[in-house]
């Protein structure tokens, strides 16, 4: 049959030679990551006594020592909203600004695209180490730092959507002589806010867990609790601020995935 | 009234979508625009509210050029010339009313439209808007829990809202199934007779266009072939705008026939 057909069907293309290379590449890549930090599962196995003696250390949970968690533990959680209000504000702007179909002109979407991804390439610790530096420690240094991540965070992904927005509506508005803001306002906002509203949850969530970390840099909350903590080897103490840490955070993701649930 | 003068468009690309045209249209008719796909119906359209520039030429409407007008002056422009569109261009993620407002939007303040706060008026005059094209009980709906014939008539709707002079629909029933592309077709026809507002719409069936235009322009290729009362339209006058006779696929209900 193919004799009586030779060029019916078409001989698959020959695979590019730049696979070949990748796959080369990644596999020195890991080797050579691997050997750089001399990591061996065996390790694990020999320092077995030493994680079963913090583990030890855990237990009993100092479950009295609540009290002295609770105040801590508010001004985590206020420094998420907090750092969730201003920093999902500001990227409000930031995201229409960063976007072609309701950016002014060229160059404040360009300087707008450029400041998101700086914004963006610097991880939250960073923030909080700088701004601790800079403020002092306390939870001040934390919001500066939780803003600065949710702007990054969420105008990027506002940005996107805004991209994407059916482009009808602005010319009926166009169409209807409204100024420039009031297409932004009338014919693109309506089209973006359930998204924008979940992308604001979701940081929310972001930033509850980000905190803690936070806090373990100088940047107030549980966190600086945790860092007492562990300098004085205190891990029953450290066992009940996991176990509180993850109650907390598992609610608020919880009632958050709900919510976000129903705006789409 | 609206006067085309020696208007021509030229697109980026090169394609010369308008050339040459001159015509008038006084206030209060019904004129219909036929042609083939790419005669330049909606940059003809288009160019009377300046989503489209012309350019050569000048397009007036009530003595006001157009082509001249800065930004602030088209706006002024656009406000008294409601528009229609093929996708109705609902905003789909709001209430009905909210969409029918966008029509006020030339006469808002802007702080007024980012509050999203309206004045009872306003309310009442897209009240009144939505009870015009019969579909006033959705108004607290979101627009895109309806009908596609009901959200054509949301966007009569919201240019009726802004108490316009003319009206441009831009093939209002391609999306529709014919039932609901008379309904829509009387709607305007009503919105013509009984509010003296002057109705252009671009149309691809030739029995509708006949049905409920006074007058019909026929393009193609950019140029104006024919220009007269629907009565006129015969078979030679089809094979000028078309430049072959009549299918089945030139009418809305399947008889090919004038
Ligand atoms: N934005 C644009 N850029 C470049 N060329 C365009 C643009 N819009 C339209 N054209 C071209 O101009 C010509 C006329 O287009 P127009 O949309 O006015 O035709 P039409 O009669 O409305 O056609 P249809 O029935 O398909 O809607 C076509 O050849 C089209 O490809
Ligand atoms: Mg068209």
């Amino acid at each position: 049959m193919s004799a009586a057909l030779p060029d019916a069907r078409p001989t698959r293309p020959a695979r590019s030679k730049l696979v070949w290379v990748a796959v080369a590449l990644f596999l020195a890549m890991t080797a050579w990551s691997w050997d750089g930090i001399g990591f061996s599962p065996a390790e694990l196995v020999e320092k077995a006594d030493n994680a079963r003696r913090i583990v030890d250390d855990m237990f009993p949970v100092a479950w009295q020592a609540w009290p002295v968690l609770v105040e801590p533990l508010l001004e985590t959680f206020r420094m998420a909203v907090i750092g969730s209000v201003i920093g999902c504000s500001l990227a409000l702007l930031v995201g229409f600004l960063a976007s072609q179909v309701t950016a002014p002109n060229g160059v404040v979407y360009g300087v707008s695209k450029t400041l998101m991804s700086v914004v963006r390439s610097i991880p939250d610790v960073l923030y909080a180490l700088l701004f601790v530096a800079a403020v002092s420690i306390g939870p001040l240094a934390g919001v500066l730092a939780l803003v600065f991540f949710n702007v990054g965070v969420v105008a990027k992904l506002l940005s996107e959507t805004v991209d994407a927005v059916p482009l009808g509506p602005l010319e009926a508005a166009d169409a209807a002589g409204a100024t420039f803001v009031q297409r932004v306002r009338a014919a693109v906002f309506p089209q973006v806010l359930p998204n924008y509203l979940a992308y604001a949850l979701y940081t929310f969530e972001l930033n509850l867990r980000a905190s803690v970390v936070l806090g373990l840099v100088g940047a107030g909350g549980i966190g600086q609790v945790l860092r007492i903590a562990q300098t004085r080897y205190r891990y029953d103490v450290i066992a009940l601020i996991i176990f509180v840490t993850f109650v907390i955070v598992f609610l608020v993701e919880a009632l958050s995935i709900s919510l976000r649930r129903r705006l789409s | 009234m609206i006067r085309f003068e020696h208007a021509s468009v030229t697109y980026p690309g090169g394609v010369h979508a308008l050339k040459d045209v001159s015509l008038e249209i006084p206030d209060g008719q019904m004129v219909v625009i036929v042609g083939l796909s790419g005669a330049g119906k909606s940059t003809l359209i288009r160019a009377i509210n300046g989503l489209v520039p012309l350019t050569s030429g000048r397009v007036l409407v009530d003595d006001e050029d157009v082509t001249a007008a800065d930004r602030k002056h088209l706006r002024r422009i656009r406000s008294r010339i409601g528009m229609i569109f093929q996708g109705f261009n609902l905003v789909n993620r709001t209430t009905v009313l909210n969409n029918v407002l966008m029509g006020r939007l030339y006469h808002t303040p802007t702080w007024r439209t980012i509050l999203g706060r309206y004045t009872p008026e306003q309310i009442d005059l897209g009240m009144r808007s939505l009870e015009r094209v019969e579909i006033v009980e959705k108004a607290y709906t979101r627009a895109s829990n309806l009908s596609g014939g009901q959200q054509q008539r949301v966007g009569i709707a919201r240019a009726l809202a802004q108490d316009p002079r003319i009206i441009l629909a831009d093939e209002p029933v391609a999306s529709l199934d014919p039932p609901t592309s008379h309904v829509v077709m009387r709607d305007l026809q009503r919105i013509n007779r009984e509010l003296g507002i002057t109705v252009i719409t671009n149309l691809h069936f030739l029995d509708l266009a006949r049905q409920y235009g006074d007058r019909i322009i026929g393009l193609r290729a950019g140029e104006l072939v024919f220009d007269g009362s629907g009565a006129q339209v015969d078979e030679k006058v089809f094979e000028d705008i078309y430049g072959r006779s009549l299918t089945a696929d030139d009418v809305l209900e399947k008889r090919a026939e004038l």
